[in-house]
């Protein structure tokens, strides 16, 4: 874990030494600036010590000095990738994973990465050839943003880092922003400020001298195929046993403490009882509970942890810790995030950084084995779509839309009305922040992307041709949702407190394998079929009738609730609506019914929260927090 | 022998539900082994297929088929097992050969009533499709011939007299010697099906752009075709290396023949399933590939282990480990001369392996067998 920074400008090293100021958090162990005074590339890194506690002074270099390597992450393969190096003749002088980057460097150039398993952002200086490779993971657990001005490359492992070393001006980007208010992150290569981008996952970045910039992708989840192979539903669960198996026990090495995330869901329970037979010490197993609302798993993570014996700690968060630690964990964001759940999963990482420095997490198991209930529904509407004629849809769905409002009719209503899977898609990602769009939106979003142009940058992501419906988004979300969302969820939260995760599931091995299963038979039997049928040769007596479930908080409660007073501010005096993105009117009136119980807006208010306690940071204003 | 006898031309009835013109590797190893043996009177009880009249005219041996191959597989061997009791009683074999664990219940009822002697074949994939019947046919037949050192491990594995197994490689038709002349373009060559998981094309993918990195220019060939091209399709996209593979498809023997012939170095690796048991029973291909004076890659585990001399007509690796592969590769690609010393170790290993030797070996087994009696 860690944080990265560079600056091809910065011959003294003050912009990368800036930048590090700036995400000490993400690194509190140590730091490090190496610069290049001839050529004026700065490269930077603070640490969270996990491997090799001793020698992990970063930046590093090979053993003439030639190239320099900093890293954010961990490349879970570094031992067999030493081993391979010494037989090759390199001298490693430490136990680091940053030290074979230099070396594999020397072997492969930017090939590099087919080398590396693992979650990382790294940066690579050559001094012999001068060019600077930067590269992101392929799942894109790790962050790197980066700002192009002129002849000159910027970029940090945060958002908030990189303004710390480049001048990225004041402008936010009104896409990004739309796209934000539509999904609830900033998804892609943009980054919510107009100055600077994202590298995308599975990409790298090469510069040279003379501002000479290149991005090119080296890998993408594959779509998955329909086999008609005939391998049997055993053959298939003994290869998800034999990778999944691999990938716990690589993320399990550390030389510091390390536990696991408990939900009670399938996912996460998987991932722990693996742990627990790869491990000789008990595990230690946290979970998350509230004292308000319906959505705690407190109770089935707690009979998981006696199951598999673990050593189980539980934290409730407490509806009056609410006002306090919300608002601090939202404003601390380098850019805004409305997932619900990210407070919840800051607080369950301090509360395990007490008693560890790793631990391993779920992520990433519902994109790649289908387990969100959406992709069944998708598949549905759409073989409706193929069968029953417009003319007969579009009244039938209004009539059960208009009868039956709520539960299964509301939503087989929505299957009926004709339109395209995508739209469908975004509809239920957005949920009714899209439909709020016509009367919440300000100003400065007016005339933002409709519906249909969205559809149409999604379809670019993933053409429909040759996949099915479940196969097509799963795909998707692995491009968008997963590194967009959970992903930057998992790494931002849990940097706060700089505890670092690790998720067995994003594995590129698992994910090609993933991809070589049809995806009907994934999502069939509840979704993630056969993570279930794995599950059920571990653990025989319990899986069955483990619920299913998602990490959910709250939201409405603590909205009604404490969070009320910090979002009526916002709505009065903050930036959001002083800036116009949001109309502060039809803000307050949503407001007024949410706290009144009589309608949920929960889905709408709570990106507008997100957005303003952040925007306000960005521009100074404290609001008494 | 204690009180065996010395049977001049002993009879042998064959069972087997494989068996050409269809094809396949059980197909071509049976029909050799008969076609190289004149000196024992073979009768073949294989299942029906269209077109087989002519091929069984000029076959060397009688064949008799009952059944149909191309119907339900459990229903005609259910015939073929039950037409062999009716069969040994009119041939009066002085063995038993069991081409196949499928035609093993009614070889085993005929050794217990007639006291026909029995010798089971034993390839590998039949550990992990029909587990109980196989450890039974391994642990009633008077012996076994198992294809390699890994197929016999299973036969140990579940319960056989080690005294009875006897390691019999396929043998091949040995090519005419190689001229040594290859493709300029460094080449990887894969021939197999795309049918299973095991035979690692998803590590050769993950393996190429390391290969590629060390050696501008290469390709991969690859030839077979099957459910699992899309899947291969998919991971090309995804490493995007589409550029370095050709995807032949299903091609002709020749066209076969002819890539073997023009690629630099043969890879292959395959590992064994997750559930344990199959994977390559022995890998005739890479003896094949041998046979031509190629290098072969394959996996350190299985029959590879027997196909490929590791160091000597090849390099054996973690089939799991794209990084050995990728190293391998590169080693026998970037290293023409050790490629072409390799390829040569190989002929030479694979011309002791050409059928009349292997078919001998099988004879002298039935006889020894036959003696016993």
């Amino acid at each position: 874990m860690c944080g990265i920074c560079g600056h091809t400008r910065d011959p003294e090293g003050a912009a990368a030494r800036a930048m590090n100021g700036a995400m000490v958090h993400r690194g509190p162990d140590d730091e490090g600036v190496h610069s290049d005074a001839a050529s004026g590339v700065s490269l930077g890194a603070r640490r969270l010590s996990v491997i090799d506690v001793e020698h992990g002074h970063q930046p590093l270099a090979n053993e003439d000095g030639t190239i320099w390597a900093a890293l954010n992450g961990e490349i879970y393969n570094h031992p067999r990738l030493q081993q391979l190096l010494r037989e090759r003749g390199h001298t490693l002088a430490t136990g680091t994973d940053t030290e074979v980057l230099v070396h594999l460097y020397e072997e492969y150039g930017a090939d590099l990465v087919h080398a590396l398993e693992g979650m990382f952002a790294f940066a690579i200086w050559d001094t012999r050839t001068q060019t600077l490779l930067v590269a992101r993971d392929r799942f894109g657990e790790k962050p790197l943003f980066y700002a192009n001005s002129g002849d000159d490359l910027a970029f940090a492992s945060e958002l908030t880092a990189l303004a710390a070393g480049a001048d990225l001006g004041a402008e936010l980007d009104p896409v990004a922003v739309h796209e934000y208010f539509v999904f609830g992150y900033v998804p892609g290569e943009r980054s919510i400020v107009a100055g600077a981008r994202q590298l995308p996952p599975g990409h790298l970045l090469t510069w040279k001298p003379g501002g000479k910039l290149e991005e090119r992708r080296y890998w993408s989840p594959p779509a998955a195929a329909v086999s008609e192979a005939g391998e049997s539903t055993a053959d298939l669960v003994g290869e998800l046993g034999r990778l999944l198996s691999n990938s716990v026990r690589s993320r399990l090495i550390a030389d510091v403490p390390l536990g696991v995330f408990l939900s009670g869901g399938v996912d996460s329970t998987l991932i722990a009882a693996l742990a627990a037979r790869e491990s000789s010490h008990p595990v230690k197993t946290f979970t998350v509970g509230y004292d308000v609302g319906d959505v705690s798993e407190a109770e089935a993570a707690r009979a998981t942890a006696r199951e598999i014996g673990s050593e189980h700690h539980e934290l409730v968060l407490k509806v009056d810790e609410i006002a306090a630690r919300v608002p601090a964990v939202l404003r601390g964001l380098d850019q805004p995030q409305a997932d619900q759940s990210l407070p919840a999963f800051q607080a369950i990482a301090g509360f395990a950084r007490e008693s560890v420095t790793v631990a391993v997490g779920g992520e990433g198991a519902d994109e790649l084995f289908g387990g969100y209930p959406r992709y069944r529904w998708l598949s549905r509407a759409e073989a409706l779509g193929a069968t029953v004629p417009a003319s007969l849809a579009k009244p039938a769905a209004r009539l059960l839309a208009a009868g039956l409002p709520a539960g299964r009719a509301g939503r087989l209503a929505d299957v009926l009305e004709p339109r395209s899977a995508m739209e469908r898609h975004i509809d239920w990602i957005a949920g009714e922040r899209l439909a709020m769009r016509d009367t919440l939106y300000g100003p400065r979003l007016n005339g933002s992307d409709p519906l249909a142009g969205l559809a149409a940058g999604l379809d670019g992501l993933v053409a429909p041709d040759g996949l099915s419906v479940a196969g097509r988004f799963m795909l998707l979300d692995q491009l968008h949702w997963l590194p967009g969302d959970v992903l930057a969820k998992a790494d931002r939260a849990s940097m706060q407190v700089s505890l670092e995760v690790r998720t067995p599931y994003l594995n590129h091995e698992l994910a090609e394998f993933a991809a070589t299963v049809p995806p009907d038979l994934q999502t069939g039997g509840g979704g993630k079929s056969l993570l279930r049928l794995l599950l059920a040769e571990l653990l025989p007596e319990s899986s069955m009738k483990r619920p299913k479930t998602a990490f959910r908080v709250p939201a409405a409660d603590w909205l009604r609730g404490p969070l009320s007073p910090i979002l009526l501010d916002q709505v009065n005096n903050g930036h959001v609506c002083e800036e116009g993105w949001i109309d502060r009117a039809a803000a307050a009136k949503l407001l007024d019914r949410h706290i009144a119980s009589e309608a949920d807006g929960s889905a709408a208010l709570w990106p507008i929260l997100a957005f303003g306690l952040w925007l306000d940071r960005l521009r100074g204003r404290d609001a008494g927090l | 022998m204690p009180g065996s006898r010395r049977v001049s031309r002993p009879r042998v009835l064959l069972l087997t539900p494989d068996f050409p013109p269809s094809e396949g590797g059980i197909q071509l190893l049976l029909s050799r082994i008969v076609e190289n043996t004149p000196e024992i009177e073979f009768r073949v009880l294989t299942l029906g297929q269209p077109e087989s009249e002519a091929y069984d005219r000029e076959f060397a041996a009688e064949v008799r088929r009952v059944g149909s191959a191309g119907g339900d597989r459990r229903r005609a061997a259910l015939t073929l097992n039950l037409r062999s009791l009716t069969e040994a009683r009119s041939f009066r074999p002085d063995v038993i050969l069991s081409g196949h664990v499928v035609a093993s219940l009614g070889a085993v009822a005929l050794r217990r009533t007639l006291r026909v002697p029995l010798v089971q074949y034993v390839h590998a994939d039949e550990f992990r499709v029909r587990n109980r019947l196989t450890a039974t046919a391994v642990k009633q037949a008077d012996a076994t011939i198992a294809v390699s050192r890994y197929t016999r491990d299973m036969c140990l594995d579940a319960g056989a007299d080690p005294a009875r197994i006897h390691v019999i490689p396929p043998g091949i038709d040995l090519p005419p010697a190689p001229s040594g002349e290859r493709d300029e373009q460094p080449t990887l060559l894969t021939v197999a099906t795309l049918l299973f998981r095991y035979k690692g094309h998803d590590t050769m993918v993950r393996a190429l752009p390391l290969i590629r990195a060390k050696v501008p220019g290469m390709r991969w060939v690859v030839v077979g075709d099957g459910p699992f091209r899309p899947a291969l399709e998919n991971a090309i996209r995804a490493y995007g290396v589409g550029d370095a593979v050709e995807l032949r498809g299903r091609v002709s023997d020749e066209e076969r023949d002819d890539w073997l012939d023009r690629a630099n170095v043969f890879c292959m690796p395959s590992r064994v399933p997750a559930a344990g048991l199959g994977g390559e029973g022995f890998g005739i291909v890479y003896m094949e590939a041998a046979a031509r004076g190629i290098p072969t890659i394959g996996g350190n585990v299985a029959g590879a282990r027997d196909a490929v001399l590791d160091g000597e007509t090849g390099l054996l690796v973690d089939p799991t480990d794209h990084l050995a592969l990728a190293g391998a590769a590169t080693e026998l690609l970037g290293n023409p001369e050790r490629a072409r010393t390799m390829g040569a170790a190989g002929r030479a290993h694979a011309e002791r392996h050409a059928w009349p030797l292997i078919a001998a070996r099988v004879e002298a087994l039935l006889r020894e067998v036959a003696a016993a009696r």
